[in-house]
């Protein structure tokens, strides 16, 4: 077993450490505070070429295996404090790039691919519905073909980057009785008549990321933005869900180091009753509790997007990373507010906002309950 | 020149320093691209952006591992880049006269590097190429315009009475000031393109030189440390002390 980086990847991973720090370094209070997106931040990751990393070059990406991927976006978790922008990423990455990479035609690809992947597009994904979160497949969102284009009705909720997306990946069914063998999804853009946005929707952590409902009243689709074939819907969510969950948490890791090394150094400066406080070993144990979190979810992580390299299934390993790093996540959010006492509940000291980002990891793709169910079914219950 | 043409090449020499950002704390050296090298290369690219040049040749001297400034340098959007493999530490004249050879070798149409590295903030190496292949130079340079075909660059130059500008002909040696621009970051696409440029390795002896150090280097020495300051509990206590301790007023 080699947990050694090769000469390539620590290049690449060092270009994006250096280019985090650098460039997204900025201050998040005041567009937590205001629920604003950072338009600028997100074209230079699309320029850097984090959107792409893992897209072949023929369409515009990087052609990264998907370990080097998620320890390129470890580094932006770990330099870049805005987890909204890196939850539009994510979404934007796994709920979208990835659906029309693996079962666009050609000419999808084409002409999506290269947008999405240099950030000009930016991507969404339309599943949940007001009456359909976790048991999914039971959505009502319609399609009916008329002519060349099919003819969509319904509504979906928690939309991310709905607001501001210009394609969204739609998930509908054709017919309601057969079920999952009933969905399909399609590629819809954001001018399509009879596609309407709400306003975006507040939210009590990732704010800097926009969320919208999305409503569709005889939305016309033409047929050529029909993304896989009639009735793959529910195989193609269950694959994206599956690279969604594996990955969307790297940047957590990238967080928690974060949040691990500035409580280190908290513990140090802190003097209470003539000693720093790390040296009490209630604080102490706390900090060796985020370490301990730290490393578990980050070999989960890799251990995950290796197998996937390897091209091995890993339905179970991506609930497992998902689960454990959401749990982790939180925790250390937890911890890290509890070692700077009152000053962890004051805004300007960042780490409540770190929590409040933090817990949406364990509601969003697939709630933390879903994931034990998925994990209960692969071990035979 | 005729009507229109670009400066066919230019190169910029850069040299590989100790991360100046890394801080005190860090615990391993970094290796960097010298920030004044870094704004050389920028204003290179931003030329050839322009369509002022065509070619831009990065050179270095250094052992193997500089390679991976050099492929920074290359990320960034440089066409080649040749290294001189030499691995002792050089003085100011030695790599003029190295640099002299590479640029009789190449006879770029303009050179445009940092005015100094920061690690011994020499400045000198310009200005001894300039005096070695006899062509005029500007130095400390924040802004660079092609005039008359490209026969000529206006450069304006920093000086600690304002702004100078002044008229070279070339070719010319020009040294970047910190104001001059913005450096890019490296990208991931072009540190992928950069994997498949060419770097070509050379050697004084390939190049005709042989280069002696002039200066040698007796010692190095960190600087005092300073004794901690104290905390004065009022202004009228502050007062006293610059004072009587200070004696400053």
């Amino acid at each position: 077993m080699d947990f050694a980086w090769s000469e390539q990847q620590r290049e690449l991973l060092d270009a994006v450490g250096r280019f985090a720090s650098k460039q997204l370094d900025y201050d998040v209070i005041a567009n937590d505070r205001d629920a604003v997106f950072n338009h600028d931040a997100w074209k230079k990751c699309g320029e850097f070429g984090i959107h792409g990393l893992p897209v072949p070059a023929e369409y515009g990406g990087l052609g990264m295996d998907p370990l080097t991927t998620v320890a390129a976006l470890e580094r932006l978790g770990y330099a870049c404090k805005d987890n909204g922008l890196l939850f539009s990423i994510n979404a934007h990455m796994w709920t979208a790039i990835i659906p029309v990479l693996s079962n666009g035609t050609e000419a999808q690809k084409k002409k999506y691919l290269p947008g999405l992947c240099n950030g000009t597009l930016i991507g969404g994904n339309a599943m949940s519905e007001p009456n359909s979160g976790s048991d999914a497949f039971s959505l009502s969102t319609t399609a009916v073909k008329k002519g060349s284009t099919y003819i969509l009705n319904g509504s979906k909720i928690f939309v991310t980057n709905g607001p501001i997306a210009d394609l969204l990946v739609v998930f509908v069914t054709m017919d309601k009785a057969r079920g999952a063998d009933g969905l399909c999804a399609f590629l819809v853009e954001k001018d399509s008549p009879g596609l309407d946005v709400s306003k975006k929707i507040e939210k009590m952590g990732v704010r800097t990321s926009p969320m919208a409902e999305v409503f569709f009243t005889d939305c016309a689709v033409p047929e050529e933005n029909l993304l896989g074939k009639e009735g793959a819907g529910s195989f193609m969510f269950t694959k994206s869900m599956t690279w969604e969950r594996g990955c969307i948490l790297a940047s957590a890791v990238g967080s928690m180091q974060r949040l691990l090394e500035t409580s280190i150094r908290y513990a140090k400066e802190r003097r209470q009753g003539g000693q720093s406080i790390g040296k009490f070993q209630r604080v102490a144990d706390k900090i060796v509790n985020m370490k301990l979190r730290v490393q578990s979810a980050r070999h989960m992580l890799y251990h995950c997007a290796w197998l996937r390299g390897q091209r091995e299934p890993v339905y179970m390993e991506a609930a497992m990373a998902k689960l454990h790093i959401s749990d982790c996540w939180v925790k250390c959010c937890e911890d890290a507010i509890q070692i700077r006492g009152g000053y962890g509940f004051m805004v300007e000291y960042e780490v409540e906002r770190e929590l409040r980002d933090a817990i949406g990891s364990k509601l969003y793709s697939g709630t933390s309950e879903i994931q034990r169910s998925i994990i209960a079914s692969w071990l035979g219950l | 020149m005729t009507q229109g043409q670009s400066v066919e090449k230019i190169l910029v020499p850069f040299k590989s320093v100790p991360d100046p950002y890394a801080g005190a704390a860090a615990s391993t050296s970094k290796s960097v691209i010298n920030p004044f090298d870094e704004i050389a290369i920028e204003e290179a690219l931003q030329i050839r952006e322009r369509g002022e040049a065509t070619e831009i040749v990065g050179v270095t001297i250094g052992a193997p591992a500089v390679d991976e400034q050099i492929r920074a340098a290359l990320a960034m959007g440089i066409d080649r880049a040749v290294r001189i493999d030499d691995a002792r530490a050089l003085d100011p004249y030695a790599v003029a006269r190295i640099l002299r050879a590479l640029v009789e070798k190449e006879s770029p149409q303009v050179v445009i590097m940092g005015k100094q590295a920061v690690d011994d903030d020499s400045n000198q190496v310009g200005q001894m190429l300039a005096g070695l292949l006899g062509w005029p130079q500007a130095t400390f340079v924040s802004k660079i315009e092609f005039l008359e075909n490209k026969t000529r660059a206006r450069c304006t130059r920093e000086t600690d009475g304002g702004l100078e500008i002044v008229a070279i002909n070339l070719p010319a040696i020009i040294t970047t000031d910190l104001r001059l621009n913005e450096p890019r970051y490296v990208s991931l696409p072009g540190l992928m393109k950069a994997r498949r440029k060419p770097i070509e390795t050379l050697t004084c002896e390939q190049l005709g030189v042989t280069v002696r150090p002039m200066t040698t280097t007796l010692s190095t020495s960190s600087p005092t440390r300073r004794a901690a300051g104290t905390r004065v509990g009022s202004v009228e206590e502050l007062m006293a002390k610059l004072k009587q301790e200070a004696k400053v007023l």
